[in-house]
């Protein structure tokens, strides 16, 4: 009795030493995730054509990651067209998108639906049929609208370069700074400027099991924000420098005109 | 090569632009017209947001027509008395286009009469030009003496509009009519202008010359001085109360449509009245049969911005 009770400390130490060392074991593979964003700070100038982003950090050697680059989500207004009268084509109204982000760009180790349930790719909204089961789409008078009209938005969207999923386009390398990933990423000049998230999953077994976010900023600076902000402070100035400035182009070459077309 | 324009938000490369401007201040110093009706789909086509499209291209016709108007008032063709009694009835009917379509939209459907009206007046308008001149370009091959009395046929019309008041000659191009011809057809295409979210010019350029029976040249010159003023107008109200117009997309835009429209006026002086007359109903009737187009196939998108025509 005395030897057992004796004994069990040391065996519950050596159970713990085991244990911990089961936990301790995988830790090199699950190397915490992270993520950074270079630049993280992208000024809008007149020669700005949308910029290229790299976007790296470490991970765990077998987790999947899928690496999303949006905006805070928002409501849009779109005018829509149907065909009236069974012939022509005409703007019939407006529809809402509720709750859709302006810019939503997605790149990932593998497939979507390779590496992550349906649950843990709706939770997190991770590609499109995600977007289409979360965005909300009303008619003007609040009634939901046909399904149709997300297909039609995401191809809006894309048009503009603004959603984008590209599966397998990150990746991973394994070296003796770790496991790290990276991704670049052409970022479209169409994004308006504001604040973007990005934000990496690490997936395992078909869920998430890990999470990493930062922040860059697009943002107007010089002569570019300037003439917006004065286009919006001083809307009175501005339309009268607008007009001025025209109205002297169009005279002064009108005058350039008249030496050399008297000469000839 | 690109530029990043401030309001609309976008890039956009700048020979394409100026490009854009060049070909369609051409055809304003040409014809009179401002070109918006061929401008702001063409910018929209390379990603600018419609209604900026639209305010923009207001501010850029202010310098092309200021260029166009100079250079036709040192020919001649510029008739500001005329051009006045227009500008006028345009601004009244342009405020009451802006009634008139509140009206209509509130009973519904009324977006797809609009259109076809619209389409339906410049194809016939296009096409009785189109004739019209012809004829008058065999007459003149035929029978090259008798230019001098085509005033002869016009003094026909007497009846109704010389009965109204207030006649008056217009010298610069050797008309009378009375006051009240120029200002209720001013008003007219001033309403539908202000309906069909344009400015105007592909009506208000056949409105003078069948309707006012003013020489080709003199209407070409008085429209844009016309325009001009419309302009000036339209543009203020946009920037004031929109924010809509993009200075940079505009000066881009002017730098090439203000030298379009010297080419244009240079080029306008080498054609007779009747060879610009055929060249204007064969553009008029290409934009009835683009929109007949847009209208009747589907859209490869059906989503847009709010704004445009």
């Amino acid at each position: 009795m005395k030897r057992t009770l004796m004994n069990s400390p040391r065996y519950l130490a050596v159970a713990a030493i085991v244990l911990l060392g089961l936990a301790i074991l995988p830790v090199p593979a699950a190397q915490a995730l992270t993520c950074s964003v270079t630049p993280d700070n992208i000024p809008i100038t007149f020669t700005y054509h949308g910029a290229q982003l790299s976007i790296t950090g470490q991970s765990a050697s077998t987790d999947d990651l899928v690496v999303t680059i949006t905006s805070e989500p928002a409501d849009t207004a779109l005018k829509y067209k149907e065909k009236v009268g069974g012939l022509v084509w005409m703007k019939k109204g407006s529809l809402e998108f509720k709750d859709a982000p302006r810019v939503y760009l997605l790149h990932s180790t593998a497939d979507l639906d390779r590496i992550l349930g349906p649950a843990d790719r709706n939770q997190y909204l991770l590609g499109y049929d995600a977007l289409r089961g979360h965005i909300r789409i009303e008619d003007s008078a609040g009634n939901p609208a046909d399904g149709k009209w997300f297909d039609e938005y995401l191809k809006f969207k894309k048009e503009e370069n603004v959603y984008n999923v590209q599966e397998g386009t990150v990746v991973r390398t394994h070296g003796e700074a770790g496991n790290t990933y990276k991704v670049d990423v052409a970022w479209p000049y169409q994004a308006p400027p504001g604040i973007y998230t990005v934000e990496v999953l690490a997936a395992r077994d078909g869920n998430v099991v890990d999470r990493a976010s930062t922040h860059f900023e697009v943002k107007s600076t010089g002569m570019v924000a300037a003439l917006s902000k004065m286009a919006f402070d001083q809307a009175g100035l501005y339309g009268i420098m607008a007009v001025v400035i025209a109205l002297l182009a169009g005279l002064a070459v009108g005058a350039i005109f008249k030496k050399g077309g008297g000469s000839h | 090569m690109y530029m990043y324009l401030p309001i609309a938000l976008t890039s956009v490369n700048y020979l394409v632009v100026m490009g854009l401007g060049l070909g369609v201040g051409l055809l304003s110093g040409l014809f009179g017209v401002g070109g918006g009706f061929l401008m702001t789909p063409l910018l929209m086509m390379i990603g600018i947001p419609p209604t900026i499209a639209a305010a923009t291209d207001a501010n850029q016709i202010v310098a092309a027509s200021a260029s166009g108007t100079i250079s036709h008032w040192r020919l001649g063709n510029v008739d500001f008395k005329m051009g006045l009694y227009l500008l006028i009835g345009g601004f009244a009917g342009g405020a009451a286009g802006v009634q008139v379509i509140k009206i209509l939209r509130a009973s519904g459907g009324a977006d797809f009469l609009i259109k076809m009206t619209y389409v339906v007046m410049l194809g016939l308008v296009g096409s009785f030009m189109f004739v019209e001149s012809l004829n008058a370009m065999h007459k003149n091959k035929k029978a090259p003496a008798a230019t001098a009395p085509t005033a002869a046929p016009k003094q026909k019309k007497g009846g109704f509009f010389a009965a109204l008041p207030m006649q008056t000659y217009f010298e610069k191009s050797g008309v009378t009519h009375s006051a009240l011809v120029p200002l209720f057809l001013g008003t007219f295409v001033g309403v539908l202008a202000a309906i069909m979210g344009v400015g105007g010019g592909f009506l208000m350029v056949p409105v003078m010359i069948y309707m006012l029976r003013m020489p080709m040249h003199v209407v070409v010159g008085t429209s844009l001085f016309q325009i001009l003023f419309t302009c000036i107008e339209v543009t203020y109200l946009q920037a004031y109360s929109n924010h809509t117009v993009d200075f940079m997309l505009a000066l881009l835009l002017l730098i090439g449509s203000v030298f379009g429209a010297q080419i244009g006026t240079v080029l306008g002086r080498k054609l007779h009245g009747d060879q610009l007359k055929i060249l204007l109903s064969i553009i008029v009737l290409a934009v009835t049969v683009k929109i007949i187009l847009e209208l009747v196939l589907e859209p490869s998108i059906l989503l847009s911005y709010a704004g445009g025509h």
